[in-house]
């Protein structure tokens, strides 16, 4: 079965900068991946290509289709939430709901009335009238209302509290995901979404830094935290990147000889946030 | 069909101006009907007749109709840059729906959909203005107002005029939705800068008139298109009354010249250069997502 999203060589130039140098990823099926990397990495250049708001070189699949020729088609499959509040400002809540029905053949009014029915909006209310995180909220009814193949997220929790946030996240994954769906997601707050990851795709200067599965990640990484006398023989097995905390030194090792470091002190498998710090920061040095 | 119907009834929901202007000038000369001077002239002839109550009628659409021109003109240039100032082109744009298709229901909204909202605007507030006057008025004068002939002819000059303009004016219009797709700011200004800066650095450098001859001639050759020389005197009728000396057509028919506007080169180059802007505005609004 071919994947879901097939980026080859993506490049993509603003004038003389280049957001994304050639940047090759997979994303599979039934997946929730998580798009990572800094400000200005490229995440956003990537999801744009990938939706068909920009133009692009090098190859890149989406659903089958080529998203900048064929956006609307794609459209149908797939659907996005952008980084900022864009639902526009004289939408009412009962519009978007009968403009969202009328074009989109995937849109099933009773979830997104649903949806709603948790919070506090009413049907009249206009975009103006709302909160930043109510208009998160209904952009999000709206969205998860549509049964897409792929569904893209972009920051999509900026403005919620906390409370919000968590029960966005619970509903993502209890009532949204199955096996047919995808979801491809990019914060900065990667401690939230850490826990219902499938996969990482870290992106760094426009370059793919990581793309893996978490699974792999147990495999391919391991953190070892050793007291300060052992950090030299511990640096012998050739660690991508090491930091300093309480008392002891945390080395990182890509296909490490598990055996030799389970020696050397607490063994561990990286977290998603740790490995982002180290892969970064390796990279950056 | 379906979503074009969806999104030209967003331009309603979004630009509400287009409903509430006509209906306010419409409650104003309602209003004025009511409480105005309504005895004008005593008619004493059915030349009289058809001249004063051609001439009232003509006259409520024409209010209308220049006020819809403003409007549709303001919002031609303004409904692609809307979108991106807001930032809501990335929520149109995650659903289903071409650029091509947006395009052209903006486009159908400002020359079509608009226009036909003051036309039926028109009708009913002349048809309120018609019943008032003539309960109000004692003289002759609102039995003028009642002339299914009269009524037909201007109903036809007005969707003659929504068409023919259309067409026409299609340049124009693709420019201004090319400028809307295009700018970042100040779309007005960018909507007279450059065909102004050509008109100049051609007069300067090349002491040529080609710019300006082209706009004025598209500015001001609609009527001389669309319709039979006007000068031609034969289609044209005095009538006295009291003592002022009045010149109207004498139909409407003898003036429409849909086969001269229809075989008029101009009119096929027009089209083909409103189209070209408009397939411009169409793959700017496909790659400009910000300002």
């Amino acid at each position: 079965m071919p994947a879901l999203i097939e980026a080859r060589d993506l490049t993509k130039k603003y004038g003389k900068h280049t957001a994304l140098d050639h940047a090759n990823f997979a994303v599979e099926t039934g997946r929730i991946v998580g798009l990572i990397g800094p400000n200005g990495a490229g995440k956003t250049s990537a999801l744009r290509a990938i939706l068909g708001l920009t133009s692009y070189e090098g190859q890149l699949k989406v659903l089958d289709r080529e998203p900048f020729t064929h956006r609307a088609a794609l459209m149908n499959d797939a659907c996005f939430i952008a980084d900022v509040a864009v639902l526009p400002a004289w939408l009412r809540v009962d519009q978007a709901i009968d403009f969202v029905a009328g074009v989109h053949p995937r849109f099933r009014r009773d979830r997104a009335h649903a949806l709603l029915a948790k919070t506090q909006i009413t049907g009249k209310r206009r975009m103006r009238e709302l909160s930043k995180g109510m208009k998160t909220q209904v952009h999000l009814a709206l969205t998860m209302a549509i049964d897409a193949k792929l569904l893209v997220l972009d920051e999509p929790t900026l403005g919620l509290d906390i409370l919000a946030r968590r029960s966005f996240y619970d509903a993502l994954v209890n009532d949204y995901m199955d096996e047919t769906r995808t979801i491809l997601i990019t914060t900065h707050q990667v401690e939230e979404v850490e826990n219902l990851l499938t996969d990482v795709i870290f992106i760094d200067r426009g370059r793919i830094v990581l793309d893996c599965s978490l699974e792999d990640i147990a495999t391919r990484y391991a953190a070892v935290a050793v007291t300060e006398d052992r950090v030299a023989t511990a640096r012998a097995e050739k660690p991508f990147y090491e930091r300093r905390t309480l008392g002891k030194t945390v080395l990182y090792f890509e296909k490490p000889d598990v055996d030799k470091l389970r020696d050397l002190g607490d063994l561990s498998t990286p977290s998603v946030s740790d490995l982002f710090v180290a892969k970064l920061s390796a990279g950056a040095a | 069909m379906n979503n074009y119907s969806w999104l030209v009834r967003r331009e309603f929901w979004e630009n509400r101006a287009i409903w509430i202007v006509p209906a306010v000038i419409g409650a104003a000369l309602t209003l004025a009907a009511l409480f105005g001077r309504v005895d004008i002239a005593e008619l004493t002839s059915p030349e009289q007749n058809r001249v004063v109550g051609g001439m009232v009628l003509f006259a409520f659409g024409v209010a209308f109709f220049v006020v819809m021109n403003i409007y549709s003109t303001w919002y031609l240039l303004d409904c692609l840059y809307a979108d991106r100032k807001d930032r809501s082109v990335l929520f149109w744009k995650s659903l289903p729906i071409s650029d091509t298709a947006t395009v052209l229901a903006k486009l159908f909204t400002g020359l079509i959909a608009i226009p036909l909202v003051y036309f039926v605007a028109a009708d009913i507030s002349t048809l309120l203005m018609a019943f008032i006057v003539s309960v109000r008025a004692r003289s002759t004068f609102g039995g003028a107002l009642w002339q299914p002939d009269l009524w037909l002819q201007l109903q036809a000059l007005w969707l003659y005029l929504i068409v023919t303009m259309a067409i026409w004016y299609l340049p124009f219009a693709g420019w201004l939705v090319l400028v809307s797709a295009w700018a970042k700011r100040a779309v007005m200004l960018w909507s007279v800068l450059p065909p102004l800066a050509l008109y100049l650095l051609e007069r300067w450098f090349f002491g040529t008139h080609v710019t300006g001859t082209a706009l004025r001639d598209r500015a001001l050759g609609y009527i001389p298109t669309a319709f039979q020389d006007i000068t031609d005197r034969t289609a044209w009728v005095t009538t006295v009354i009291d003592r002022d000396t009045i010149t109207t057509p004498g139909s409407i028919w003898r003036l429409l010249d849909p086969l001269g506007f229809f075989s008029n080169p101009a009119t096929w180059l027009g089209l083909v250069v409103g189209v070209v802007f408009i397939l411009g505005a169409i793959q700017l609004r496909l790659r400009r997502t910000d300002l």
